[in-house]
């Protein structure tokens, strides 16, 4: 990667973090709005060392953190590992296909929040099956819809293939 | 060979940070909630100050397009209430004075309102746009036309965190409005946030509370005034053999509805102070109430 296009992708994972807190925070969208916080991370960590994705991870989980009153540090400790993992799976998986992108990110997101129900307990509303076979794969479908027309977007906007 | 040992020794010493990192955040998760507090406040005051202020900038605008017409309507109502109240305060404050009693207390109240917060954590806890600069500390009771809200539990300058009465920690020391039976009010979270109800714990078991009679803060404890409205009696939750029962409240305030709140900057130790002044809840129990819980009581063993 050419160093313009390093420091436009990075613009763009920053754009997806700013855009993620004006819709969960300034807004107060909620669900609604797709976790572009996860998305961002997942995209992010494709790109750097496990250390820099953890802690980048670290770092997100604790902006998101810093709102909860219920289960603070449960995001910092998602977030980490999901970094982590993100980056090992360059080991495991290569391509940066539409299908691949829209893939890896429904199952990061997915995983992001069966970690964050088993770390936060009983701290999450709703029982284990309703939350993680119902709920968590919908809102990973929405995260990867939204970052894959995101990351479609960027695409075309720099050319970079 | 020493180009497989720098890559060994870089990839041990990649894994030494990535195990560093964890530990960070395990560490955080497990610190007792008296030290996440000023974390919270830091990211809050730094980081995410950009994002606090665009949405007290929308709030305060949605607050703006509030119907005049209809605010106009409010205030004729307010300032004919008042108008006919004002001999009655004045003969209260005299009689009161004659027969040697000190003033009723009060309690001193800051507009605010509320900011919704959308991130996983944060489903019971909402944000006021006034802080400790306005004299809101943590305590302080947030209240609705309605009755309880919840209890502001973080505070910042300009900004405060506030927990509703859905969060599993929040406790309000409650009676029935006739002070005939006590006891500790707690939530009881459904599957659903529409779903969630509260709970009087510890009445007698000798007690019988009727289905639709209401609950009130008792000003035990010293957090909440009393006489603020929790809640109506629907029935019995739980008889604890030979100790004590519980029962099932509907709660007077919805959460998701409020908008306007007010929030106490003065609290009156010790259960001084005495808000049922404020509510019309002097009167019979809601028969609405007592139809739907006398169903929900026949249920019960």
């Amino acid at each position: 990667m050419t160093v313009s296009r390093a420091w436009t992708f990075w613009a763009f994972i920053a754009l997806l973090v700013v855009l993620d807190f004006i819709l969960h925070i300034a807004i107060g969208l909620g669900a609604t709005a797709p976790d572009l916080l996860t998305v961002a991370l997942l995209l992010a960590a494709r790109r750097l060392s496990s250390a820099g994705a953890a802690a980048l991870g670290l770092v997100f989980g604790l902006l998101r953190d810093a709102l909860s009153l219920i289960a603070f540090g449960a995001e910092a400790v998602t977030m980490t590992l999901l970094g982590y993992l993100g980056a090992r799976s360059k080991d495991y998986f290569l391509g940066e296909g539409m299908l691949f992108v829209a893939g890896y990110l429904f199952v990061g997101k997915w995983l992001h929040d069966i970690i964050y129900f088993l770390i936060a307990g009983p701290a999450v509303r709703g029982d284990t099956v309703t939350r993680l076979v119902i709920e968590a794969p919908i809102a990973a479908a929405y995260a990867a819809v939204a970052g894959t027309v995101a990351f479609l977007v960027y695409q075309l906007f720099t050319g970079e293939r | 060979m020493d180009y497989f040992e720098g890559k060994r020794r870089g990839k041990r010493r990649e894994a030494a940070v990535v195990l560093s990192l964890m530990l960070i955040a395990l560490f955080l998760f497990f610190l007792p909630s008296g030290y996440q507090a000023p974390i919270r406040g830091a990211l809050r005051s730094t980081a995410l100050r950009p994002f606090f202020a665009v949405q007290r900038e929308i709030v305060e605008r949605r607050a703006l397009s509030v119907d005049v017409a209809e605010l106009r309507a409010r205030h004729d109502s307010l300032a004919a209430v008042a108008a006919a109240q004002a001999t009655l305060a004045e003969e209260n404050r005299r009689l009161r004075a004659l027969l040697g009693l000190r003033a009723r207390a009060t309690e001193n109240f800051k507009s605010a309102e509320v900011m919704r917060l959308g991130v996983p954590g944060a489903e019971s806890s909402f944000l006021l746009d006034v802080g400790s600069a306005d004299g809101v500390e943590v305590g302080s009771p947030v209240l609705t036309p309605e009755g309880l809200l919840g209890v502001v539990w973080e505070v910042d300058e300009h900004v405060s965190q506030a927990i509703d009465w859905t969060h599993p920690e929040f406790r309000a020391s409650a009676m029935t409005l006739d002070g005939q039976v006590y006891g500790l009010v707690e939530p009881r979270r459904g599957q659903f946030r529409e779903e969630d109800l509260l709970v009087l714990t510890g009445a007698p078991f000798h007690s019988d509370i009727r289905p639709g009679t209401r609950i009130v803060t008792s000003g035990r404890g010293g957090i909440y005034p009393r006489g603020i409205p929790l809640g109506s009696v629907v029935g019995i939750e739980e008889a604890d053999t030979g100790w004590r029962k519980s029962y099932l409240v509907r709660p007077a305030v919805r959460p998701e509805a409020a908008m306007h709140v007010l929030v106490g900057i003065r609290r009156d130790r010790g259960g001084e102070g005495d808000l049922s002044n404020l509510w019309p809840v002097g009167g019979a129990p809601d028969t609405a109430d007592a139809a739907v819980g006398e169903g929900a009581d026949g249920d019960q063993p």
